[in-house]
């Protein structure tokens, strides 16, 4: 059952599960409620050259012979309105560890559905600086019914352009326009099975 | 994306500079470091984009300054009019500008996409203009006063990656970021045929002198001729493995096709004709990369530039 938050309200207030101890009329209450728990959009950043369509279903974008830092990168589909967008397609794709796209094949591409729970999650290597940009760099393209689709770049706070101060240094790359873009990385693991994780949730405007 | 700017008409007239002679019509200096040049169809003025993110119009043959754009402005796209009366300036927050290109005067500006410009290309009779927002529908505008938003083309998603009209005028081909290339009547921009072949985006599209026929080569390094009628496949040239095809010009009427191949990371720049007919291609050898190039009053002109010096040679 969805039921919308004024009706939430309403039947909560009927059956005595919440207390209104304001004036203020329920439908603004709600309004009020939603705005709190709204989502911010992903900024946009543009799709660059490189996208190749029927990429694998596949959350294992390394094998154990490429070289680069192990990633874990994961994230939940949401709508502006804070809800998980259940039936979404997350397109990623990326350079290897030098920097190169495989355009001939689908290394280091994929394509994942991350279901009701929105959540995907992939594992990869940090991209290496493809020559013609500043920064490590992944790309995203998002799309389900109902929302416009997005289409993104996540970059890596640990990048070396950054001198480990991405908020003075993230426009250093022309095309990152946003903080918020460049994600924290969280180091796990022992020397012998370290790896980089990395959240990146994916909010979607609704249409 | 600045590689992906770099204008095709001039890539054909390199791959001549191997086979023919030259003669300097120009030598300007360079007001700026540049990341490439967009001569006008009349030869009579150079657009110089800069690696500062401003732009300089040159008058040609002496190198004058006509007017700057300046870089707090942000232009990014710039196309000449087929008859070089008209110059259309795009900018990153979404405003295109057209002025008549002699006199420096800035003319009529408005907002023409909702974020930076990549791409102008005007009508053959110079009426509508093609307006190429990033990631975003193509927008089809009539130049009148005020001008007049005509079709709003959309995408899958993103934008558009190259466009290229038909020699009568009467169908656009547009390819898109998602890969498809799409048909369109001109007269009411219905949208007739489509090709979903293409795994990776093309970056360079033309047609045939005849209009029979259209050229597309993108990341997937090969030219692929297909039917202007149809949008049907009708052959594709061997790859160029290592490279992405960034310009695409036709050789006359001898069937002869140009390209030029950019890097991925594995090869240099480089250019190379293709025998369309025999699928053979020539590798030009020169080594030297051309900034700029068109054809002025029928004859191939083509950039160079050393240092800030830039050479402007008509080749014969």
């Amino acid at each position: 059952m969805n039921l919308t938050r004024r009706e939430l309200l309403e039947r909560c207030a009927v059956l005595g599960a919440v207390t209104v101890a304001t004036t203020v009329s329920l439908p603004t209450l709600a309004e009020a409620w939603d705005a709190a728990e709204a989502k911010k959009p992903t900024p946009w950043c543009e799709l660059g050259p490189f996208y190749k369509r029927q990429a694998p279903h596949t959350p294992m974008l390394r094998t154990a012979s490429d070289a680069g830092m192990p990633m874990a990168l994961s994230g939940v589909v949401y709508n502006t309105r804070g809800e998980i967008v259940p039936d979404a397609k997350v397109e990623i794709w990326q350079a290897d560890n030098d920097g190169h796209y495989d355009v001939d094949g689908y290394r280091f591409r994929a394509l994942l559905e991350p279901g009701p729970k929105g959540a995907y999650a992939i594992e990869s290597v940090i991209p290496g600086h493809y020559p013609d940009r500043v920064c490590q760099h992944m790309h995203f393209l998002v799309t389900a019914p109902g929302v416009k689709p997005l289409i993104t770049q996540m970059y890596f706070a640990t990048d070396p352009v950054f001198e480990g101060n991405p908020d003075k240094n993230y426009r250093r790359d022309p095309l990152c326009t946003s903080r918020e873009l460049v994600r924290p990385v969280v180091i796990k693991g022992d020397p012998k099975q370290i790896v980089a994780a990395v959240t990146f949730d994916l909010v979607l405007e609704t249409v | 994306m600045m590689r992906r700017l770099i204008c095709s008409m001039w890539l054909l007239f390199w791959a001549v500079v191997g086979v023919a002679g030259s003669k300097p019509v120009a030598q300007v200096q360079l007001p700026c470091k540049a990341w490439n040049q967009v001569l006008s169809p009349d030869g009579s003025q150079l657009v110089v984009r800069c690696r500062d993110s401003s732009m300089h119009v040159l008058s040609l043959p002496e190198g004058k300054a006509l007017r700057t754009i300046s870089a707090e402005k942000k232009p990014y796209a710039v196309a000449y009019s087929a008859d070089g009366q008209r110059l259309a300036v795009g900018f990153h927050d979404g405003t295109v500008e057209v002025s008549a290109a002699k006199g420096g005067v800035v003319g009529k500006q408005w907002k023409a996409g909702p974020r930076r410009i990549d791409a102008l290309a005007f009508s053959h009779d110079g009426r509508t203009l093609l307006v190429g927002p990033a990631d975003e529908a193509v927008r089809i505008w009539e130049l009148g006063d005020p001008p007049k938003l005509l079709a709003t083309l959309p995408f899958e998603f993103g934008g558009i990656s190259a466009s290229a009209l038909s020699p009568d005028g009467k169908t656009l081909v547009i390819a898109g970021n998602d890969t498809v290339l799409r048909w369109y009547n001109t007269a009411t921009w219905e949208r007739t045929h489509e090709s979903r072949d293409f795994l990776l985006e093309t970056f360079a599209l033309t047609f045939t002198p005849d209009g029979t026929q259209v050229l597309a080569g993108g990341a997937d390094a090969r030219i692929t001729v297909l039917d202007a009628a149809t949008a049907k496949q009708v052959k594709q040239l061997p790859k160029d493995t290592g490279s992405y095809i960034v310009g695409l010009e036709l050789l006359g009427d001898d069937n002869a096709a140009t390209l030029y191949l950019d890097d991925a990371g594995e090869k240099p720049p480089h250019a190379v004709v293709w025998d369309l007919a025999s699928a053979k291609s020539s590798p030009m050898g020169n080594g030297a990369v051309p900034t700029c190039g068109g054809k002025v009053s029928g004859k191939l002109w083509v950039c160079t530039a050393e240092d800030n010096k830039l050479t402007v040679a008509e080749w014969e």
